[in-house]
């Protein structure tokens, strides 16, 4: 009895323990015979996972043998996870912390999305602020500052309704890239926080005079290329003139927006890489294999479809020597 | 036989200790670069610019927990009165499972029809009343939804501690002439205080530590609130909110391991106290 109760004591605390062990690796890559076989397991932002997910199955496809492990988690849990080597890649959709680069974070960038400003297809003043656009400087004193309580403090055309400002409650790479443009970081934004990227989506659709930011991919319907019911973009005065001209009005369809992404047109940020990360540079045949096929013209085709941008020929040139 | 479930019971009361061994020694590097009381009572969440102020949090998660708590506790002393006094047997043969069916939702339900039902409704019209304008993201939003979350776990503990008061009690005092409502007021409530107060105990430490339902309601600003119209953010929000984002840099993962120590310290100290509480009431009652 006494040696039954110690293996159990021992098998309690194995299990307590056994929560930080990780799976064995296997040290993989190529054989002649059976091609390609192993794990890659990869973990991160939201805004990668289905990508990921879409890139792996082809990616089994060519190569039968290998298996994935793929989870979502935030962009920081990517990181960490690969710099602790819990996983192979890590998913980040946001600019590397000089932090992260000093633990031997390597990025390789494999497509582009952006984050646009939202606001309600019910504004009092929605004719108005389409025309007008607002200016960097416009948003920065909404976003950092809190300068306007109303709209009608922004320009005097508009109502006296007041601006509700929403911004992302959980720390995401959308609220980083969005303040990045602004020179600030996610804590400087101020507004009602709201968790998640659909759930800011909602709160623009049920608040006519809201403002907020958004994924592509919560603001325009991916069947029709239009902008989802109730919500809509508030275009960005890019020259400053006080009105929206054709070449700043690239919002109509998806499309459009992402040709405007695509060659900078569209400002970056709020446009921003996706990136993959590795603990420096990876040495895994099976690995770099993986990379290189994500880089593939072929892969990179699915991105329009589902709301990304696709690198250039000469993104995927660089990142391609990178390995 | 005896020994084994001495061992089961010590690995399970290691788990506890572990996890709080686990979490101050996480907390450790934000202790060497601040002291704790200006932890504490700083009011600026800055994370990257090196400020830790965890009051905003503190304050969010007790205003939130108080706002339910006044909402809650009236109604569910009623509610179990009603039940077991004035009730017919088939009513509550026919509440109470109904009740339990209640506390099985799973939070996020209640998050979601928070965010569909209560916020719009204070947006526009319980702030008009008082003349205000919010966005309905409030620190009121997350006490009705934390206060419709703990009325299952309530009303059916104060219903069995209602019950539990002997009948000859009840007897004796409408014989001297009380009315019914008197004879509640007077006999029943007051034999059933201890148990009513654990029922309260209980629910609270539910209500603090709720997360998801909450952080979708209330709005996540970190600034102390100073009506129940403004946005609030309690510690667990703060921890779901921003743990996959952060591990990475080393200072902020300690902070939020350390608000994770704080509220494990805050249930563990009122669990204290209130045990305590109950002890003196229940010696009192039987001595």
């Amino acid at each position: 009895m006494i040696k039954n109760s110690a293996n159990l004591l021992i098998l309690g605390l194995l299990l307590l323990l056994g929560n930080s062990a990780c799976a064995p690796k296997v040290k993989n890559g190529y054989t002649k015979e059976r091609g390609f076989e192993g794990n890659i397991s990869l973990s991160g932002a939201f805004a990668l996972y289905p990508l990921a997910v879409l890139w792996s199955e082809d990616f089994k496809k060519e190569h039968p043998h290998v298996r994935f492990n793929i989870s979502a988690g935030g962009a920081g849990k990517g990181i960490a996870d690969a710099l602790t080597g819990m996983v192979d890649i890590g998913l980040v959709s946001r600019d590397l912390h000089p932090e992260e680069m000093k633990n031997g974070a390597f990025p390789i960038h494999v497509a582009k999305d952006a984050v646009i400003c939202t606001i309600n297809a019910n504004n009092p003043n929605f004719t108005l602020l389409k025309e007008r656009g607002l200016t960097k400087d416009e948003l920065k004193n909404i976003f950092i500052h809190n300068k306007y309580k109303t709209w009608k403090e922004i320009d005097s055309r508009f109502t006296n309704d007041p601006i509700i400002v929403y911004i992302r409650a959980d720390a995401a790479g959308a609220a980083e890239t969005w303040a990045n443009f602004f020179k600030s970081k996610q804590e400087d934004l101020k507004g009602i926080g709201i968790f998640g990227d659909p759930g800011i989506a909602q709160a623009v659709k049920d608040d006519k005079n809201a403002i907020g930011f958004n994924n592509i991919n919560y603001v325009y319907d991916l069947k029709t290329k239009k902008v989802a019911s109730k919500i809509d973009v508030l275009p960005i005065d890019l020259n400053q003139n006080g009105k929206i001209t054709e070449d700043e009005n690239f919002y109509r369809t998806i499309n459009e927006l992402t040709a405007a992404i695509g060659n900078s047109t569209y400002p970056s940020p709020p446009a921003r890489d996706l990136t993959f990360v590795t603990k420096g540079k990876p040495d895994n045949l099976l690995i770099n294999e993986f990379i290189h096929f994500v880089l593939k013209k072929k892969s990179q085709s699915y991105l329009l479809e589902n709301g990304y941008v696709p690198l250039n020929d000469l993104l995927i040139e660089k990142e391609s020597n990178k390995l | 036989m005896k020994q084994l479930t001495f061992v089961l019971l010590l690995i399970s009361l290691s788990v506890v200790i572990i996890i709080g061994i686990g979490l101050t020694f996480k907390s450790v590097p934000l202790f060497e670069s601040f002291n704790i009381w200006n932890l504490l009572t700083d009011k600026v969440w800055s994370p990257m610019k090196g400020k830790f102020g965890f009051l905003p949090f503190i304050a969010g998660t007790l205003s939130v927990t108080l706002v339910a708590l006044v909402i809650a506790i009236p109604l569910c002393i009623l509610t179990s009165i009603y039940l077991t006094e004035y009730g017919s047997k088939t009513l509550k043969n026919t509440i109470l499972p109904l009740i339990n069916v209640l506390a099985a939702i799973p939070p996020v339900l209640y998050g979601v029809w928070g965010v569909l039902f209560i916020v719009p409704a204070i947006q526009s019209y319980i702030a008009p009343i008082f003349a205000v304008s919010t966005s309905g993201y409030t620190i009121l939003a997350g006490g009705i939804v934390l206060a419709v979350m703990i009325f299952p776990i309530m009303i059916s503990i104060m219903v069995e501690v209602l019950k539990t008061v002997p009948t000859e009690l009840k007897s004796a005092s409408l014989s001297l002439g009380a009315t019914k409502w008197e004879t509640i007021q007077q006999v029943i409530l007051r034999k059933a205080k201890p148990g009513l107060i654990a029922a309260i105990v209980l629910a609270i430490s539910r209500a603090f530590g709720e997360t998801v339902a909450v952080l979708m309601v209330c709005g996540n600003v970190p600034k102390i609130p100073t009506s129940i119209f403004d946005a609030g953010y309690p510690i667990p929000a703060l921890i779901a909110n921003n743990f996959g984002e952060m591990m990475s840099i080393p200072l902020y993962d300690s902070a939020l391991m350390f608000s994770a120590l704080l509220l494990f310290v805050i249930i563990f100290g009122f669990n204290l106290i209130s045990r305590i509480i109950l002890n003196k009431l229940e010696g009192k009652h039987n001595g």
